[in-house]
């Protein structure tokens, strides 16, 4: 090999600093890609969004804002509330218990489309079963810790 | 001989057998894996003593590595982190109405992935772990590299593939460059304020339910979860349209995916996800008809689910002749040896030969005791997408969340990850960006960094990666075909849909 | 479903509940430390020796105080957080050496314990922790390397970094730089991770020396020499004292009589007036504000486990030598062990 190759590749990381050799790699990587999309990919598609050939995702898209905001909104009051009553009762998964109840209710409720007697039955039986079952397994059973 | 035959009594059967039972169902439920079912049932072992413990945490391995499949078909969600290829083909062909043909290959394919990895382990441990130390960091980085080459191969569009995967080990470098690894201890990518949460990084199980889990419910409740069923329709008739014709001519797929998966579990260090990986992308890339893979092609299901039950045999090898564990299962069984005291190093085998004959049995037994299990019941565990959304999805997110949280036996801010990455693969898919390509390279992006920096620090140039050892030439040889077979198929594509525009 | 079986499912399931509610509020509890308790430990994985060590502990104090008690494998950065946060006595912490080693050795994550924590009851020492050379190394011990260091040769030590695995190097290049003021920087770190990279390291040529421990490494030390894996000790960092009281039998077919043949005096590492040791101990950690009425009750429990004197034969089973200090025992006794290491950390930099 010649000298000025060897001398190219040769690289020296200082141990201190090694926490940010990849990252930088994959920075440039990505950076470098992104450009490519940007010309390649978004530009026309933005082009095409202003001919109106195309909308833009997300905003341009009609949904169903009840049940895409509701599940999100449910999943982050589900997750933040099974750990405020689960430091009630520390760690015997109460909290999770009971909260889950609550939650598996709720979001079949929401995801139910005519509600019945026995329909919303079924649900409340599933709520109250799934997570008993689940937590008296995981729970008491494997003594897994649970919120 | 007949020392061993008394130590195989009817319990140590049936607690095998229970072993795969109760593996089968931790891997099915997603967000559960093998190694939670092996960690919760370790204490038990003590009980038992050491053989038939092994016998029940053998038979909790294979159960559990097998179960990932059922929800990985049928949801969507990989049940255990090496089933993520099985989702690929697995998922398009449950929404054909396919989804018992489609389990039944997979568990077809995992019962021979699992035997062959126990012959190989039985009859060539000791050479193969000898073979396994030539893997330095150089060797394990081109490995890794292989595997990322599926990123390519699998993308719809190279361009935007590629990125998505780059993206995926930028995430995952973030944390702290571990000192378990050799790294500094320093945190990266990430403000002062999140280091409470982020120091570890985002783990892999939380990432991947929620990336598809989550993510998938997130869609849905967009649509307004409108029909009541989450399957269209399901094919009823005799074994679901399964029949073992469907593995003719992929004899070699299933015996080179098995091997692919033996030898991947072998080498410690390298996941055991890279495994269905690195298995599904030499099938892509050297079968002749690998167009329809990703779309519902069975032959993904064989590579993918061969090569992920061969990893249980092959990641006990550095196990039983090194003393290392080859994944993280194994990780946890170690735990089971010195609970009893025993030592598990290159003298093992040798001087516990019961015991290894034992093990031999335990998980050649547990195999087909799975296979069985799972080949009978599908039948009725495809059913579970006649289970209404209302009822399904909700019970999707309780155990979504008690996997999240008990990965690491019980940390909060895995659950939140949940929700970040349900969010995250929402909007990937909503901008166009691909899931798979982003997950592959989450998967293997932490290690890619390790062993490349870890390379170029012991030898100080990047031509090591070249010069090595002739492994490494050789594995060079499959990363170039590797792209090169990528760049040609997405040119080929290219100038189909060309031909079919016009 | 038909109703009336509805409510017979529902009925069952909400008693199923109540039951199990019931069975788990109902706990005797005397004590000041009551409900569930859970003890985080500073390592991930559930085959180590943190792991084993606390379950052996841990289980011996739920039976004794009668409540329900569970380890997590948490590690330190998580561990350290939840202990911050409950300070009522339901999280409690088992670690090691690590837990002051990693600050001092300037790592993330880690604060200086001694004033941010409760220090509570040391329970048992791992005497294990030794460093290797291959079978067929030109040294033939420690003294060697040293010598060997001291005139020039550059000697690479595999370890990992930040801690405990890193502590013993630090010593040798100290004694180093006592011995053979200036040439200490020929004693190069190769950090790694795991035990399998330090392994792979000397397999590959890349150290020539490398931490491990009795436990991981003593089967590879009974390899022929032709075989590319076989190592040697070269020195366990442990007190002569710690391994006396070992079994008899040693570890594997290693016996006491053999490893005391690495430790003191036979091996001397210098610190100047006197040799360094190393003993990797588990001790507790408690919240600073939690009851001291719970830190008396969990000395008092241990005291009594120990008086027993079955907790003794189950750890040095495994190969633990037990350890037994009360809390403020413990604290003053490592505070001064942090002292010396302080020293040498700081005399090397």
């Amino acid at each position: 090999m010649e000298p000025g190759l060897t001398s190219l590749l040769s690289v020296s990381i200082d141990f201190e600093t090694s926490h940010l050799f990849f990252p930088r790699i994959i920075h440039w990587l990505m950076g470098g890609l992104f450009a490519l999309i940007l010309v390649l990919r978004i530009l026309p598609f933005l082009a095409s969004v202003r001919r109106g050939e195309r909308t833009l995702p997300i905003l341009g898209e009609s949904f169903d804002k009840f049940r895409f905001f509701g599940s999100l909104a449910l999943m982050a009051v589900y997750f933040y509330l099974m750990a405020v009553v689960g430091d009630l009762f520390p760690y015997t998964g109460y909290g999770f218990l009971f909260v889950s109840m609550v939650f598996i209710f709720l979001m079949s409720l929401m995801y139910m489309h005519t509600r019945t007697k026995r329909k919303v039955m079924t649900a409340a039986i599933n709520a109250i079963v799934a997570p008993s079952l689940a937590w008296f397994i995981l729970a008491k059973l494997f003594q897994i810790t649970l919120p | 001989m007949l020392d061993i035959l008394s130590l195989l009594d009817i319990t140590f059967f049936l607690l095998a057998a229970l072993g795969a039972l109760v593996g089968i169902i931790f891997g099915a439920i997603p967000g559960m894996t093998a190694t939670m079912a092996v960690a919760v049932c370790l204490p038990l072992t003590y009980a038992l003593g050491l053989h038939h413990g092994l016998a029940l945490l053998l038979g909790l391995y294979v159960g559990g590595i097998s179960g990932g499949m059922v929800p990985a078909v049928l949801l969507n969600i990989p049940g255990t982190p090496s089933s993520i290829t099985t989702t690929f083909d697995g998922y398009p062909m449950a929404q054909k109405g396919e989804g018992e043909r489609a389990l039944r290959v997979c568990v077809v394919a995992s019962v021979v992935g699992g035997l062959i990895s126990a012959i190989v382990l039985f009859l060539f441990a000791p050479i193969l772990a000898e073979f396994s130390i030539k893997f330095s960091y150089v060797e394990k980085f081109l490995i890794i590299l292989l595997a990322l080459t599926v990123i390519a191969s699998m993308s719809s569009n190279m361009l935007v593939g590629i990125f998505s995967g780059v993206l995926g080990i930028w995430l995952s470098l973030i944390g702290t460059y571990s000192i378990s690894d050799g790294g500094n201890g320093k945190t990266r990518l990430m403000f002062d304020f999140l280091e409470p949460y982020l120091f570890e990084g985002f783990s892999l199980l939380p990432v991947l339910i929620g990336i598809f889990g989550i993510a998938t419910i997130l869609l849905e409740a967009e649509k307004g979860v409108k029909s009541g069923l989450s399957g269209k329709t399901i094919n009823i008739g005799k074994g679901g349209g399964f029949s073992f014709s469907l593995f003719k001519g992929r004899a070699t797929n299933l015996v080179r995916s098995s091997f692919i998966g033996t030898f991947v579990g072998m080498l410690p260090g390298v996941g055991g996800s890279a495994a269905s990986v690195l298995a599904y992308t030499q099938e892509k890339n050297l079968s002749r008809d690998s167009s329809e893979m990703g779309k519902g092609a069975p032959q993904g299901l064989i590579a993918s689910e061969s090569a992920n039950n061969a990893l249980t045999g092959g990641a006990l090898i550095p196990l039983l002749s090194l003393g290392i564990p080859g994944d993280s299962t194994t990780a946890v069984l170690i735990g089971a040896f010195t609970l009893q005291g025993i030592q598990v190093g290159p003298l093992f085998i040798p001087e516990n030969a019961d015991t290894w004959y034992v093990m031999m049995t335990a998980l050649v037994f547990a195999n087909i005791v799975m296979f069985f299990l799972m080949f009978y019941a599908i039948k009725h565990i495809a059913k579970v997408v006649l289970v209404p959304k209302y009822i399904l999805y909700p019970l999707i997110v309780m155990m979504c969340v008690v996997g999240a949280y008990a990965i690491n036996y019980g940390i909060m801010f895995d659950v939140w990850t949940l929700l970040i990455f349900g969010v995250l693969g929402y909007l990937i898919q909503k901008v166009g960006l691909e899931v798979a390509p982003l997950i592959i390279g989450f998967i293997l992006g932490s290690q890619a960094e390790v062993y490349f920096v870890k390379s170029l620090e012991s030898f100080g140039t990047f031509a090591i990666f070249f010069t090595k050892s002739p492994i490494a030439m050789v594995l060079w040889g499959l990363i170039a075909a590797s792209v090169a077979f990528s760049v040609v198929m997405g040119l080929k594509s290219r100038a189909r849909r060309r031909g079919e525009e016009s | 479903m038909s109703m009336p079986n509805i409510y017979k499912t529902l009925g069952t399931s909400v008693l199923m509940a109540g039951m199990a509610f019931g069975s788990s509020v109902a706990m005797a509890a005397d004590g000041p430390l009551r409900g569930n308790v859970r003890v985080v430990i500073g390592s991930t994985s559930t085959g180590g020796d943190t792991y084993q060590n606390s379950n052996i502990v841990v289980d011996a104090l739920a039976e004794h105080l009668d409540l329900n008690m569970k380890v997590d494998a948490v590690g330190a950065t998580a561990a350290f957080r939840a202990l911050d946060r409950d300070a009522r006595g339901n999280t409690l912490m088992i670690f090691h050496d690590q837990s002051y080693l990693g600050h001092l050795y300037g790592v993330e994550g880690y604060d200086n314990i001694f004033e941010k924590y409760t220090i509570g009851p040391t329970v048992a020492i791992n005497p294990g922790n030794a460093y290797l050379v291959p079978k067929d190394s030109p040294y033939e011990n420690l003294n060697q390397i040293i010598e060997a260091v001291g005139n020039g040769e550059t000697v690479r030590v595999a370890i990992q970094p930040g801690g405990v695995s890193e502590i013993g190097f630090s010593a040798l290049k100290n004694a180093i730089s006592i011995e053979h003021p200036g040439m200490e920087d020929n004693l190069v770190a190769v950090n790694t991770g795991s035990q399998a990279d330090k392994n792979q390291q000397l397999f590959d040529g890349q150290a020539d020396l490398i931490n491990g421990t009795v436990q991981a490494n003593e089967q590879y030390t009974r390899l022929p020499e032709d075989d590319q894996k076989a190592m040697r000790f070269v020195w366990l960092t442990a007190r002569n004292s710690t391994i006396q009281q070992a079994p008899e039998d040693g570890l594997g077919k290693t016996s006491r009589e053999e490893l005391l043949e690495f430790v003191e005096p036979n091996v001397n590492v210098t610190m100047g007036d006197e040799n360094f040791t190393f003993d990797k101990e588990f001790f507790f950690l408690y919240n600073k504000d939690m009851d001291p009425a719970i830190v008396d009750q969990i000395d008092d429990a241990l005291t009594e486990i120990y008086a027993e004197g079955d907790i003794q034969d189950v750890q040095k089973n495994s190969f633990f030598i037990p350890n037994f200090k009360p809390s403020d025992e413990a604290a003053e006794y490592l505070e001064n062990k942090r002292a010396v290491y302080e020293d040498i950390i700081t005399n090397i930099q």
